[in-house]
């Protein structure tokens, strides 16, 4: 018995020593938690360039900008102005977050290089938005610039990447919501697919990883901003053969991908009547089906779209939207315009860019294999003389609750 | 409640029993081995076809098992191919379940260093997981058999449900086109795709150990069935969810599926750490399992104790853990276990059941 009650001692001071918790745990309020990413042209700031003076320097080439958004920012002000307090009663127009630039060319340098800067770690487990500035993708690949975002442990693969027309660090300084945390509020803009085909599905770095390995061409959501508001428009195209950015489509030009494609839920068609009053169609449903075909070493490809739509807004006097007879002209003025926005597409594409980023060349590899095995490597340049029809079936299914 | 002496296990425990043994460490990483050995996403078809060659050489080993009833490979080897070879065969066996075991475990412990404890000192890690393991391989096969029938519904449950929630990232496109470039590339991929099958010797272990042997067929049939049904919807959820282009270039691709989504709404936002707490259960049993096969070939070729053996091979499996120097080193390791495994579970079998034929039917010897 004696012995039993010696074994059970040990066996609970044993147990005891489980309970001290984990190793390497770091408390969250320790940690600096990241939640935006911008990457710029290399730009000294002028914190940085004072530090430079009084000896703050390391050896590097100034190549790239990183701005990181560090969520929340310490109650009471960490910047002065730029902090605050949240949430209390009428204070709504302080930030929540606390922009810090840095520059060099690692990014892992960069963000280490803040450990130095700023009392508490970051960490990268929230990292939600990268953006990228046109600026940057012109002298240095995609490929290098994410290299790191896709190695580190920390940071999810589920993070979007997008693109920025003017410095992608004012994405992160937006003052469209009074305490919003732009990082969010992009993530947020992402979803508002269901509302409009001018976005684009999300890329994330998972995604973007298979893109530029596939060395093939794509597009990226655009970022525009203007005095403190943000905007999605259009799209940048990354060039698959170096992974920079040649140039940009419209948001027309995305209505037309989403088309193309069929995956959008939402969008309008419009034609004006009597040259000032607007009518309007409103995607239900879309689908398309893109058809390779391969004569020999020549390809083409068919698309054929139909959609169900609505009429949502008429503005023309006098017309009567519940009348088969309008709606089968305005049916016709639809496509019209349908028409012209993909024409505008391919010819950016096909023309301008000499890039294909709608798709065309998933569909040849699944419809022709062994074709698209020979071409691939220069289908940038293939898809240039590539004729391309379209079909297009408008269906208007119904006027809305309102007859005239 | 009845509590065994004879360290029996039932059909079915046999069946979990083979399952865990070849469902381990595999699952991290091999849509990459996949595609990279492929090139094409018809990886799945060479993982078919591997889980059906793996399936025949499981049934050659029950058959060859069955004619020497409550006996396992390392006894019988030496009644087929004599003393020496057969004492050579189980030696290389026990070492080949070493260094499984060790693999096991020192892949557990990068991945739990890299993505959970980062920081935590890999000892701290790796040597309450042996200890663990030791007090559960005293229990012996019935005690190990019965800690499996808890773990794998939990491991199996929460490997679908990460992958359900995976769904809205897959798209069919990146399965097709199907058989672009021919039949080849699927049997290039063979060779990659066998590895996963590495613990089907198990076999040769198990049914020695069962209530009632005519079972065996039957319940390895279904232990390896198991793992080629779940490697199957990993590697169709993976790259259907990821795309061939992206899973060639992710060191761990399961995992980066899992961490390519985030769920809101639900009661946890990411399921990469649920998935790799479960996953070190999983792990857990197939270490045990080996850990279990290398202690009894040891003293069933040595004439030694089998409870001071199972104590005296920790260090060893420590040191094999830790030996790789850098995951290169690890995988080279992985690689190098499957060769070996699968010249175990194909070519012995086939040699051993090829000797025992020609000396009983051709020599009418008397091999018992």
């Amino acid at each position: 018995m004696f012995n039993r009650g010696i074994y059970a001692a040990l066996l609970a001071a044993a147990v005891l020593m489980t309970q001290t918790g984990c190793w390497s745990s770091n408390e969250i309020e320790d940690l600096s938690l990241y939640a935006g990413l911008a990457i710029d042209k290399g730009m000294v700031p002028s914190v940085e360039k004072g530090m430079k003076e009084k000896g703050g320097a390391y050896d590097k080439k100034n190549l790239v900008t990183i701005t990181t958004q560090v969520i929340p920012t310490k109650t009471g002000g960490s910047k002065g102005q730029q902090g605050g307090q949240q949430g209390q009663s009428g204070q709504t127009a302080s930030n929540q977050y606390y922009n810090t630039s840095e520059t060099g060319d690692s990014v892992i340098q960069i963000i280490r290089q803040f450990a130095i800067r700023r009392d508490r770690p970051f960490i990268g487990h929230h990292l939600k938005v990268i953006i990228v500035s046109h600026d940057i993708l012109k002298s240095i690949g995609m490929e290098k610039l994410m290299d790191f975002v896709l190695r580190d442990n920390d940071i999810r693969p589920s993070c979007l990447v997008l693109l920025s027309e003017g410095k992608a660090k004012d994405t992160l300084d937006i003052s469209q919501v009074p305490g919003d945390i732009p990082a969010f509020h992009l993530k947020g803009m992402i979803r508002n697919r269901y509302r409009t085909n001018k976005v684009l599905p999300k890329v994330t770095l998972t995604n973007l990883d298979g893109l530029i390995n596939s060395k093939r061409s794509f597009v990226l959501q655009n970022v525009i901003t203007e005095k403190g508001q943000i905007q999605f428009s259009g799209a940048g195209i990354i060039k698959g053969s170096d992974g920079k950015w040649i140039g940009n489509l419209n948001q027309e030009d995305v209505e037309a991908i989403s088309w193309i494609k069929g995956n959008s839920r939402s969008g309008t068609l419009k034609y004006y009547a009597n040259s000032s009053e607007p009518v309007i169609y409103e995607i239900k449903s879309v689908k398309s089906v893109i058809t390779a075909k391969a004569d020999g070493e020549d390809v083409s490809f068919h698309v054929r779209i139909e959609s169900d739509g609505r009429m949502a807004e008429n503005w023309k006097s006098g017309a009567d939207p519940s009348k088969i007879a309008f709606q089968e002209e305005a049916k016709l003025r639809f496509e019209e315009d349908l028409r012209r926005k993909l024409d505008h597409l391919m010819n950016r594409l096909q023309k301008e860019y000499k890039a294909e980023v709608v798709g065309f060349g998933d569909k040849l590899k699944i419809q022709h294999p062994k074709l698209w095995k020979k071409m691939k490597h220069r289908w940038d340049e293939i898809f240039a003389d590539v004729p391309v029809t379209f079909e297009i079936k408008l269906n208007i299914s119904d006027f809305g609750s309102s007859l005239q | 409640m009845f509590i065994r002496k004879d360290d029996k296990i039932s059909t079915s425990q046999a069946a979990i029993y083979l399952n865990n043994s070849i469902l381990g460490a595999g699952i991290l990483a091999f849509p990459r081995f996949g595609v990279q050995s492929v090139g094409t996403p018809d990886v799945w078809m060479s993982l078919l076809l591997s889980g059906m060659i793996a399936m025949m050489s499981v049934l050659i080993m029950v058959k060859l098992s069955q004619q020497f009833p409550g006996r396992t490979v390392f006894q019988y080897a030496k009644k087929i191919a004599g003393s020496p070879i057969g004492a050579v065969i189980g030696f290389i066996m026990v070492m080949y379940f070493m260094l499984i075991a060790g693999y096991e475990l020192r892949v557990f412990a990068e991945v739990t260093l890299f993505y959970l404890l980062e920081g935590t000192p890999v000892w701290a890690i790796v040597i309450p997981f042996i200890w663990v393991a030791t007090y559960l391989v005293h229990g012996g096969i019935n005690s190990i058999a019965r800690l499996y029938q808890i773990i794998i519904p939990a491991s199996i449950l929460i490997l679908i449900l990460s992958f359900g929630l995976s769904v809205r990232l897959f798209d069919i496109n990146h399965l097709r086109p199907v058989l672009s470039e021919g039949v080849m590339p699927v049997l290039s991929g063979l060779k990659s795709m066998m590895l996963l099958f590495a613990g089907c010797e198990m076999t040769m272990v198990l049914v020695a150990h069962m209530d009632d042997p005519k079972q065996a067929a039957k319940a390895m049939v279904y232990g390896t069935s198991l793992p080629l049904i779940l490697y199957l919807i990993t590697i169709i959820v993976v790259i259907g969810g990821m795309s061939a282009d992206s899973v060639m270039r992710s060191t761990w691709p399961t995992l980066d599926l899992l961490r390519s989504f985030e769920t809101a709404g639900l009661l946890l936002e990411r399921f990469e750490f649920p998935f790799i707490v479960i996953w070190m259960m999983q792990l857990f049993c197939n270490f045990c399992s080996f850990y279990y096969g290398a202690s009894l070939g040891i003293t069933q070729l040595f004439g030694a104790k089998l409870r001071p053996v199972i104590l005296g091979i920790t260090p060893l499996l420590y040191i094999i853990a830790l030996m790789p120097k850098r995951i290169n080193d690890l995988f080279g390791m992985g690689t190098f276990i499957g060769f070996t495994g699968v010249g175990l579970f194909l070519v012995l079998p086939i040699l051993l059941s090829a000797v025992y034929i020609i000396r009983r039917k051709g020599l009418k010897q008397n091999v018992q």
